[in-house]
């Protein structure tokens, strides 16, 4: 029962929002576009040291969430020039390498006073502006069986604002894909040439999804930091994976799969963490191997969905994402 | 009717001057690597005529056509169309001034309706702009003179009936005329079609034929790619050849097929190349 | 594309050594002051930039070859099957771990069987050993899973993200099996040989060797041999050579085994240079792989020599400038830059995009 509950947990943490956020970007890029983003954890640890750098260093709470935002546009712009004129799998391993850029230079010693180095920025540095804005209780409040803190960090109004902000980058989406603009950028996904020979700007249209995918992305790594911390290696390759994994797995190019594959995602994972530490007895699965043994699990996941189920599940047979 | 004696007293030969050219193109050379595959001195097309490039397999005439709609760049040459440079402009600028193409490999774009095909090719459309596009009030009246436009194009090209069928579903043919009809979407002054009958079912051919004419009634200019020599006597008021990516020959279909030249190259490059029935 | 090294080679080298020796020199100017406090390891005290400048060029002329050969393979199969792999990480360090799996005095397990042992064979027995089974998973990898996915017809791209997933499930295998600690392959620290300010391990020399004479192999191959001949031609054009009756389907499963095989290879030997290896040796290298492979032109297989002696090189100088953990950073930051200037690589012909 207890598992049960916990999954059910899982579904609506600040994380779960997060991830979905940063899918709901990503399926401007791939799923309306087709654009092999793999660096979408970038976008969000930009966007998280954008905003708890601002807001440290004193800014107001607008203003750093356009920090965190322009950081994501200009880093969008950068990727983008170089590598939206070649060949798709060109900006794979452009986006990859910028990302990990990112990681690099945000853990490393150097810039220790900005970054806080591997350790990262502490909540207590930029979580203030959010949480004072809270109109909940400051104590811990139980709804049912789930008891959380009414405003500070992983609280009851951390999860209003994570949903609502899902609730309304879904409309955004929704908005955005069903206009002519999504139609270029559907057809872009089918044959850029096509496209091209109907009088549309290509790369500009490319970089347009890049960009307000990206800025996504980096909203969804502001929630993330505000369920936990600014921590550089919290946002390596395995975190684009998961977003990844999450978009395919709910279904690209539909409006709800980044939400169902997230809620989806992180309760399996949650699901199978706790069956196996309940069932399989500590000499064959001892408790250090829990983590990385769902991890595996995720990954061939990852494999079976992209083989036998690419379209996820909502997603629909013939408007597939995947072009060669 | 448009005046298709205006040509009559243009001399035969490659590379000569039009009295109205809305296409021209001047010193275009493309390699690949140490390989010229396009190597064109002059080349002009009439205005409102329909222009047949021929030529043997590998002449670049595909090439030359990717030249001249900038989906490729020379490394030397200029060109202008409808007195517009093309030098180094995007492709969607030719296309936007009025010069559109088709693939000789069909690009429907199969996971979107017929319709959603159509509606794609419009231009002034503002909802295409990011910022509009939030605000439907500003491009729906738009999408509805388009949608109108798209029905009376579906209906011409026979694919009305089909408007809800993802692209994907069409037949080959059908793939061909959908494109076409997409390209007119934009209301373009001239039409390039590469290879518009490869692959078509002959039953399809017939119509394909009468929509190109239609096409030049209507005062478009059309520039083709043909491999089939009937198709070209039938339609086609003006022919150019290439052979090994220069052009070799220009006049009416009847005089260029009795071209010393275009018989040698044809000839070197297949034996059994039929060049229609008066050779 | 594995056209023999002609004179765009040279051209190409030419410029390189112009851009290195520029770098070089740029670093001697910008990394006056502070840059000895910030090194790892300082030669001997009162060393002057220079020295230090040129003792990482050696540093990393060696990491180079040693990259190279772990990704010589990756660059093979894009160019046979157009598949970016990014599951070629955990294929290196599988080579390494296997090795320390084989020939270590500690007690070891393997997942879900109850229990540990020790097998303790010789070094050289259990890289050999481990070569061989590497070698094997890439067979078996193409057989279950890349073979079949060619013959559905599934597109390169949703492959590469295939590969990612089992990139994934690799990784963490790989933790489970061994931990997340790092293990050295050997205890002997096999002293160095100096010559004049600078010096070089005897494990690091021996390991330059060895890949040397692997990638010499593996350039031989590729010239002289029937099958490598092959190779090149399906890697310039499938199609034409399916039609001209080479067996197109065997000369890529060969192609996965040889890769697997050379990426193990290249793990042990890395983490003999590297003084050990952990679950993410490989996963931590992936993109400098990537980048010495995109550097050299995606898919040239000798374009992947020249690309990882630049990142090589890139990486080891900049610590001279910058801190030591940020120096993978500058490497990427190169392959960015190099793809703005000239995306068809160092070595690339110029491809028609869009």
């Amino acid at each position: 029962m207890d598992i049960l509950i916990n999954a059910l947990e899982q579904m609506f943490t600040p994380a779960t929002a997060a991830f979905a956020i940063a899918a709901i970007g990503l399926n401007f890029h791939f799923g309306l576009t087709g654009l092999l983003n793999m660096g979408q954890a970038g976008f969000m640890l930009l966007g998280m040291y954008g905003y708890a750098i601002s807001v440290r260093e004193g800014l107001p709470m607008w203003a750093a969430i356009l920090v965190a935002m322009g950081a994501a546009i200009l880093f969008g712009l950068l990727l983008g020039w170089p590598t939206l004129k070649l060949r798709g799998d060109y900006l794979a391993i452009v986006t990859i390498a910028a990302a990990e850029i990112v990681r690099y230079v945000g853990r490393s010693n150097t810039l220790v006073e900005v970054t806080g180095g591997s350790l990262g920025i502490k909540g207590k540095d930029y979580k203030g502006p959010l949480e004072d804005l809270s109109p909940f209780p400051d104590e811990r409040i139980t709804v049912g069986p789930f008891t959380y803190h009414g405003s500070a960090s992983d609280s009851w109004w951390l999860r209003v604002v994570a949903w609502v902000l899902v609730a309304l980058f879904l409309l955004l989406f929704w908005r955005l894909s069903n206009s002519p603009w999504g139609r270029v950028l559907k057809g872009i996904r089918e044959d850029e040439d096509a496209v091209r020979s109907l009088g549309k700007n290509v790369y500009w249209y490319k970089m347009q999804a890049l960009i307000i995918g990206g800025v996504i992305g980096a909203l969804g790594g502001v929630i993330w930091a505000h369920g936990s911390a600014v921590v550089a290696d919290a946002m390596g390759r395995p975190t684009t994976f998961w977003v990844w994994t999450i978009l395919l797995l709910g279904g690209a190019a539909t409006v709800m799969g980044p939400v169902v594959g997230s809620v989806v995602f992180w309760a399996a994972l949650s699901l199978i963490r706790a069956v196996a530490k309940a069932f399989i007895p500590e000499s064959i699965l001892p408790s250090t191997a829990i983590e990385p043994f769902g991890l595996m699990l995720v990954g061939i996941a990852l494999i079976l969905l992209v083989v036998f189920r690419p379209q996820g599940i909502l997603g629909n047979k013939k408007e597939l994402a995947f072009h060669a | 009717m448009p005046d298709t004696t205006v040509l009559d007293g243009v001399a035969h030969e490659p590379g000569v001057a039009k009295p109205d050219p809305i296409l021209i193109a001047d010193g275009v050379v493309r390699r690949f690597g140490g390989l010229t595959a396009v190597n064109v001195g002059h080349f002009e097309v009439q205005r409102n005529t329909i222009t047949a490039l021929i030529g043997p397999n590998g002449a670049g005439k595909s090439t030359f056509f990717n030249l001249l709609t900038s989906f490729d760049t020379a490394q030397e040459g200029s060109g202008t169309f409808d007195g517009k440079p093309l030098r180094k402009v995007s492709p969607h600028k030719v296309a936007r001034s009025g010069m559109v193409r088709t693939f000789q490999l069909t690009k429907a774009l199969e996971g979107m309706s017929v319709m959603e095909n159509m509606r794609l090719g419009a231009q002034d459309q503002p909802g295409e702009s990011l910022l509009t596009a939030f605000v439907p009030p500003l491009w729906k009246s738009r999408e509805r003179e388009i949608t109108e436009q798209a029905h009376d194009l579906l209906h011409r090209f026979k694919l009305y009936e089909k408007r809800d069928d993802s692209a994907g579903s069409l037949s080959g043919g059908q793939r061909k005329l959908l494109e076409m009809a997409r390209a007119l979407m934009s209301k373009p002054t001239m039409v390039m079609l590469d290879e518009p009958m490869a692959g078509v079912n002959p039953a399809l051919t017939e119509s394909l034929l009468e929509h190109i004419i239609e096409l030049k009634d209507e005062g478009m200019t059309v520039l083709f790619v043909e491999h089939d020599m009937h198709m070209v006597r039938r339609i086609s008021d003006w022919v150019a050849v290439m052979a090994q990516g220069e052009l070799i020959a220009e006049g009416p279909a009847s005089t260029v097929m009795q071209n010393a030249a275009v018989q040698d190259a044809y000839l070197g490059a297949h034996h059994d190349t039929d060049l229609g029935e008066d050779l | 594309m594995f056209t023999r090294p002609d004179t765009r080679f040279y051209k190409a080298a030419g410029l390189l050594l112009i851009a290195a020796a520029a770098f070089v020199i740029a670093t001697l100017v910008l990394g006056g002051g502070p840059a000895e406090a910030e090194t790892v390891e300082p030669v001997a005290a009162g060393t002057s930039t220079a020295t230090l400048v040129i003792q990482n060029v050696i540093n990393g002329l060696a990491f180079g070859v040693l990259l190279a050969l772990a990704a010589v393979g990756l660059s093979l199969i894009f160019g046979t099957t157009g598949l970016s792999n990014f599951a070629h990480g955990e294929q290196v360090t599988f080579g390494a771990l296997l090795t320390f799996f084989l020939s270590t005095n500690e007690q070891v397990t393997i997942p879900l069987v109850p229990g540990s042992f020790t097998i303790g064979l010789p070094l050289w027995l259990a890289a050999i050993i481990a070569v061989i089974v590497s070698g094997f998973t890439g067979w078996l990898q193409d057989k279950m899973l890349w073979g079949p996915l060619r013959k559905r017809r599934v597109a390169v791209l949703q492959q590469m993200v295939v590969s990612i997933g089992l990139s994934l499930a690799l990784l963490n295998l790989l933790q489970w099996w061994m931990g997340g600690t790092r293990h050295r392959l050997t205890n002997a620290s096999g002293g160095r040989i100096t010559f004049g300010n600078f010096y070089v391990g005897t494990l690091t020399l021996m390991s330059v060797v060895i890949a040397a004479i692997a990638l010499a192999g593996v350039a031989l191959f590729l010239l002289k041999t029937r099958l490598g001949r092959a190779t090149r031609a399906i890697s310039d054009n499938p199609a034409l050579a399916a039609a001209s009756g080479i067996r197109v389907d065997s000369i890529i499963r060969l192609v996965w085994v040889m890769s697997a095989a050379l990426a193990g290879l290249g793990g042990i030997l890395l983490a003999l240079f590297d003084n050990g290896a952990g679950f993410d040796s490989g996963a931590r290298i992936l993109l400098l792989m990537f980048a010495a492979v995109t550097l050299g032109g995606l898919g040239q297989a000798f374009g992947a020599l020249v690309g990882a002696l630049v990142v090589g090189v890139v990486s080891e100088v900049s610590t001279v400038v910058i801190a030591p953990d940020m120096r993978y950073a500058s490497a990427l930051a190169i392959l960015i830059i190099v793809l703005l200037v000239r995306p068809q690589g160092i070595l690339g012909r110029k491809e028609r995009v869009g």
